[in-house]
């Protein structure tokens, strides 16, 4: 069992490298999806929409193989397995935290960007020092939710066989004959959540200062 | 002998198809207040976003102690540079009908973070400049408050100190009492009053004529976006002319 365990620690170093290379990347690149998802240019807003609109209307599982195998399928090409789960993974959340953004940014009232203006605030200024920290208040309970999410989400991994937890687990369940692994990894899986959330209801109660 | 600060002429403004403003022409004095008069729809908020830049005119010209925001070439209003325009944003101020304060920043920072980012003015000057003026407002205990734990009467005067801080030549006010109870208002009159007292250069747009008629040297009224009549206080507010304003300042009154 010991043994077990620490395969099982080793892999969920998988796990939280995914997890914290596709927030690295998806949080900031969610931001331009955003901003391209309100563009004043039609085309771009709608092209942006698509690919929202795909990205949450299709699973995961299909996304991450889809990225994996298209490439060698069209160009004959393949590329490292890890790679290819980064690039889904944060391609797939870009989507939705662009949509958890554009949430905060339309709840703000003009007001506010019209008090920077009329103050001869810059609009980058009042958009960094105004409006942004009142966005990050109102999207925090939706950004945790879709955090805990992707903890869950990086099990998928497997699907273009890189070795994460739940993977390793469930080889060490069939090696065994028993379903212990199994329900150890979703223990694993529930404290990296707990740690998540906690994290969250810190952050959340340092911004409990003021209300909106 | 007065000096003109704010020069108007011919200002008109549609949105689509919808004519808000027609040929508007108005004249500031400095240390004079104007109120602009008239009922829901009529124009005159859209007037002041307009001397505030936060809105375009499509036709006239105007300018602010002689420098040109924007001037009618025949066919359209042309603005001036930003940088002229900034310039000339700076010298206005505009507290808002619902006050628009900063609600992530304290009573203090809301009236500081423009004095130090905009006016370059070090943290300490802007500080006291900021206590000066709550203590003028009588709301000094209030500086380390966040603005939900404030009245609705004192948001509004911090959003004046805040406007006042950035040392204005001319203050606007977009009916300032009217997201307020009757005994809030009270409050928010009194400064502004005071302030009329001091020979700060004002426009109000309000619904509070008993207000407006004791403050005003100059009133205009204005109805379906066309400036129904102007003149002198007591013009407007005792022997208006048109029977339209008379009917108005009487159902208001």
């Amino acid at each position: 069992m010991t043994k077990i365990l620490l395969l099982m620690f080793k892999a969920t170093v998988v796990n939280i490298q995914i997890f914290a290379l596709t927030l690295l990347f998806a949080l900031p690149l969610g931001f331009i999806v955003a901003k391209g998802r309100m563009s004043r240019i039609r085309i771009v807003r709608s092209l942006v929409n698509i690919y929202i609109q795909i990205m949450r209307g299709t699973p995961l599982i299909l996304q991450l193989i889809a990225v994996y195998f298209a490439p060698y399928y069209i160009f004959g090409v393949s590329y490292n397995r890890f790679t290819a789960v980064i690039i889904a993974f944060v391609i797939n959340y870009a989507a939705y935290f662009a949509e958890i953004y554009r949430s905060g940014l339309q709840a703000i009232d003009r007001g506010q960007y019209e008090a920077g203006k009329v103050l001869g605030f810059t609009k980058a200024y009042t958009f960094f020092h105004i409006i942004l920290p009142q966005v990050f208040k109102i999207i925090l309970p939706a950004l945790a939710g879709e955090v805990i999410t992707l903890v869950k989400d990086t099990a998928l991994a497997q699907t273009i066989g890189v070795a994460e937890l739940f993977r390793v687990a469930q080889n060490a369940a069939s090696r065994e004959f028993s379903t212990m692994p199994i329900f150890v990894a979703g223990i694993f899986f529930f404290v990296m959540n707990w740690v998540v959330s906690k994290f969250f209801s810190y952050i959340e109660h340092k911004m409990d200062y003021y209300q909106g | 002998m007065s000096e003109t600060l704010i020069k108007a002429e011919n200002i008109s403004k549609s949105f689509g198809d919808l004519k808000v403003l027609c040929d508007i022409s108005f004249t500031l004095e400095r240390g004079q207040v104007l109120s602009i008069l008239g009922p829901s729809g009529s124009g005159k908020s859209t007037l002041l976003r307009i001397v505030t830049q936060l809105e375009t005119a499509d036709r006239g010209t105007i300018s602010f102690s002689g420098e040109t925001l924007f001037r009618d070439n025949g066919e359209k209003a042309v603005y001036a540079s930003g940088q002229t325009a900034r310039k000339i944003g700076l010298k206005t101020g505009l507290v808002f009908q619902n006050f628009n304060l900063f609600p992530h920043f304290t009573v203090l920072r809301n009236i500081t973070e423009a004095q130090v980012a905009v006016l370059k003015r070090d943290k300490k000057e802007a500080e006291d400049r900021a206590y000066a003026l709550l203590k003028k407002l009588a709301l000094e205990d209030k500086a380390k408050a966040y603005p939900c734990q404030l009245s609705g009467g004192q948001k509004q005067r911090v959003s004046i100190a805040r406007a006042l801080a950035m040392d204005p030549e001319v203050l606007f006010f977009d009916e300032p009492t009217s997201a307020l109870d009757p005994e809030l208002t009270r409050e928010v009159l009194n400064v502004i009053r005071q302030l009329s007292e001091e020979k700060m250069t004002m426009a109000v747009v309000t619904h509070e004529m008993e207000f407006a008629k004791a403050i005003s040297d100059h009133a205009i009224f204005m109805e379906g976006g066309y400036i129904i009549e102007e003149g002198d206080r007591d013009t407007i507010f005792v022997n208006p002319e048109k029977e339209r304003t008379r009917q108005f300042i009487h159902s208001m009154s």
